[in-house]
């Protein structure tokens, strides 16, 4: 009986130091992928800084409206922001293989997925942030325009573009990433047809006058609005 | 030579026809088919009678314009043997035309016209436009003589106005350039101009032609250009200024965007001269240097003061991210006040806008959208101006314009921090 005991103890023992001996190198392995890929994103992060830094990404934020935002969340400016992602996207994705060298079983396929998923979730960032920055953009453009040209509700219209743009981004960045492909694409067309139909019913028929009125002083008032104010020159 | 990268073959091909001239009188044109016979004619006139002994040539650099402006012009330079009384011309007085482009730009109608006058050796040129209706050989050697015999590099023009003409000119443009760059220029926004071959050739060199705001107002630039370049500027007084019906100009809201953002580019290109420089000089002026009617009818205003009221409020947070808090707290009291009381103080409005100045060179925001968000605060000013100067008379306006220009000068030292603390 104690022999067994004893037995047992020692095949025990020997498998714990014979999986020791198969995992430490594996360990070692990752630890040598996971230094090595800091190492690399931080160069990336480096290069990428630096060439954002010459084109000026900052100054386009700015004046796009997006670092604004930015402010509002406590979030870096675009060129660290950006930077910062690149560095994780990148380090992350060296974590992955090196976990994936210790060989668990099972983790090495949520793995694999998640590693594909990546590069997707990067670009659907990039979208998103595009998104923001046209919206800003030509919501902006528009409120103005119409200010200066005094229509009414110019914010309704500012915003409508603005809603119109972030619809747009929200869904391809989704799409991109993979999430509810059919329900994005459903929702989207579903979103967007409502609020043109609605524009449309709300133009032509309940806001007829209103139609009549834009519409003539697109044509006609205008010229007449540019002579009642005095010459500028 | 830079020129020869962009000039037409056939145009170069005339201008070495031309050869080397004294005087050159540059007419850009688009769809001006219906004036533009009077304008080569005073151009011609002038040539003659007084530009006896010189080489002159006249260019017409036109934007792809779809009436018959080109024919006309090449129509006219076929009439030979008219009578002409007194002295004529011992020379043949030559003319190019060109088409720069398919659609009209001030900008590179200026290019072709200074590449030609760089390549031609022209000593003095003038730029006349054909929709001003009142052109007369006298405005032409006006603009040519002070550079020819006087030594000058720029001439601009000055106008008689009547008093509700030209009000951005008088309380935006002449004060606060006035005030920046030191020369008392009245008119650097105009259509018609005079400047030298030396000007000229250190124009070409300078890479900027491709920039909005020299594409849209390069009179300005080329002026702001001399001022900075220690060149000798003066104006010349040419009477009222009579436009065309198709000629009568840019709405407010263009006319901002074009004037206001030249004159803040060419802030942010010069800032090197400008910041050190003292307060401002009066340059060679020949003839009164301004001139009121009181024959301008007042324009009706109520609907002015609601598009000031309602930009203020619709772009809050815009205005917010350009002007100071204090600034933006008065501007948004005075557009709560009454109506027939309203007053936006001189004191007020050159703060406000010298804080815009420093926003756009700090790039708080797209610049041409900060340059469109003045455009309600102007509305704002001009009414005020309109309710304070409806009875008054030309030497009453005449002398606040001249308390605003000192306001200008006085508050300088203010944009200068504003421009130089870091953003």
């Amino acid at each position: 009986m104690k022999e067994v005991i004893i037995q047992g103890l020692e095949q025990a023992y020997s498998n714990l130091v014979h999986m020791f001996a198969e995992f430490l190198p594996r360990l070692l392995v990752m630890l040598v992928i996971v230094l090595i890929g800091l190492l690399v994103a931080y160069v990336l992060k480096t290069i990428l800084r630096a060439v954002l830094h010459v084109t000026r990404l900052d100054r386009l934020s700015e004046e796009a409206g997006a670092s604004r935002f930015l402010r509002m969340a406590a979030l870096p400016s675009m060129t660290e922001l950006l930077s910062r992602s690149l560095f994780w996207v990148t380090w992350s994705g060296f974590i992955l293989i090196g976990i994936s060298v210790l060989g668990v079983a099972g983790l090495q396929e949520q793995i694999s997925r998640l590693f594909l998923l990546l590069p997707a979730i990067f670009v659907a960032i990039l979208i998103l942030f595009l998104g923001l920055v046209t919206a800003n953009f030509l919501s902006r453009a528009a409120l103005l325009a119409a200010v200066n040209a005094g229509y009414p509700s110019p914010k309704l219209l500012s915003w409508s573009i603005r809603f119109v743009i972030w619809a747009l981004a929200v869904s391809m960045a989704l799409e991109q990433v993979g999430v509810a492909r059919q329900t994005v694409i459903a929702a989207f067309s579903i979103i967007f047809g409502a609020f043109m139909f609605g524009l449309a019913i709300a133009f032509g028929l309940g806001g007829r006058e209103l139609a009549r009125e834009f519409l003539e002083r697109s044509l006609t008032e205008k010229k007449r609005e540019k002579h009642e104010e005095p010459q500028p020159l | 030579m830079a020129e020869e990268s962009f000039l037409a073959d056939d145009f170069l091909r005339q201008l070495m026809s031309v050869g080397e001239v004294d005087v050159l009188v540059g007419i850009p044109s688009y769809n001006n088919a219906s004036t533009l016979e009077q304008t080569l004619e005073s151009a011609e006139e002038s040539l003659r009678q007084n530009f006896v002994r010189e080489r002159a040539v006249i260019l017409n650099v036109d934007g792809g314009s779809t009436d018959e402006t080109r024919q006309v012009f090449e129509q006219s330079g076929e009439r030979k043997g008219g009578i002409h009384k007194g002295l004529t011309s011992l020379r043949t007085i030559h003319r190019v035309s060109c088409l720069y482009d398919k659609s009209p730009s001030q900008g590179l109608a200026l290019h072709s016209i200074v590449a030609a006058a760089d390549l031609l050796r022209a000593r003095a040129c003038a730029i006349i436009s054909p929709a001003t209706s009142s052109v007369t050989p006298s405005w032409v050697a006006n603009l040519l003589r002070p550079v020819y015999r006087e030594g000058l590099d720029f001439v601009a023009p000055l106008y008689a106005r009547s008093q509700f003409q030209g009000l951005l000119a008088r309380d935006l443009l002449y004060p606060m350039s006035r005030a920046i760059f030191g020369q008392r220029i009245r008119e650097l926004y105009s259509e018609e101009w005079g400047f030298s071959g030396r000007l000229a050739s250190q124009c070409l060199e300078k890479d900027v032609w491709h920039e909005e705001a020299v594409r849209a107002r390069p009179e300005a630039w080329m002026a702001i250009t001399a001022i900075s370049g220690g060149l000798k500027c003066g104006q010349y007084f040419l009477g009222s200024r009579g436009v065309s019906p198709a000629g009568t100009g840019p709405d407010i809201v263009e006319a901002i965007r074009q004037t206001v953002g030249n004159l803040f580019w060419c802030m942010e290109t010069n800032q090197a001269y400008w910041l050190s420089r003292p307060n401002s000089q009066p340059v060679t002026t020949f003839g009164p240097d301004h001139e009121l009617s009181p024959d301008g009818l007042p324009p009706s205003h109520e609907k002015i003061f609601e598009l000031f009221r309602s930009g203020v409020s619709e772009l809050e947070p815009i205005l917010g991210s350009i002007l100071s808090q204090d600034t933006h707290a008065q501007i948004k009291a005075i557009a709560l006040s009454d109506r027939t009381k309203f007053h936006f103080a001189a004191e007020l409005w050159v703060k406000t806008l010298y804080e815009f100045a420093a926003s756009y060179h700090h790039t708080v925001l797209n610049r041409d959208h900060l340059v469109q968000a003045l455009v309600p605060l102007y509305r704002g000013r001009l009414y005020s101006f309109l309710l304070e100067h409806t009875n008054s008379s030309a030497e009453t306006m005449e002398a606040q314009s001249e308390i605003l220009c000192q306001e200008f000068e006085r508050q300088k030292p203010y944009l200068i921090d504003r421009w130089t603390a870091k953003s």
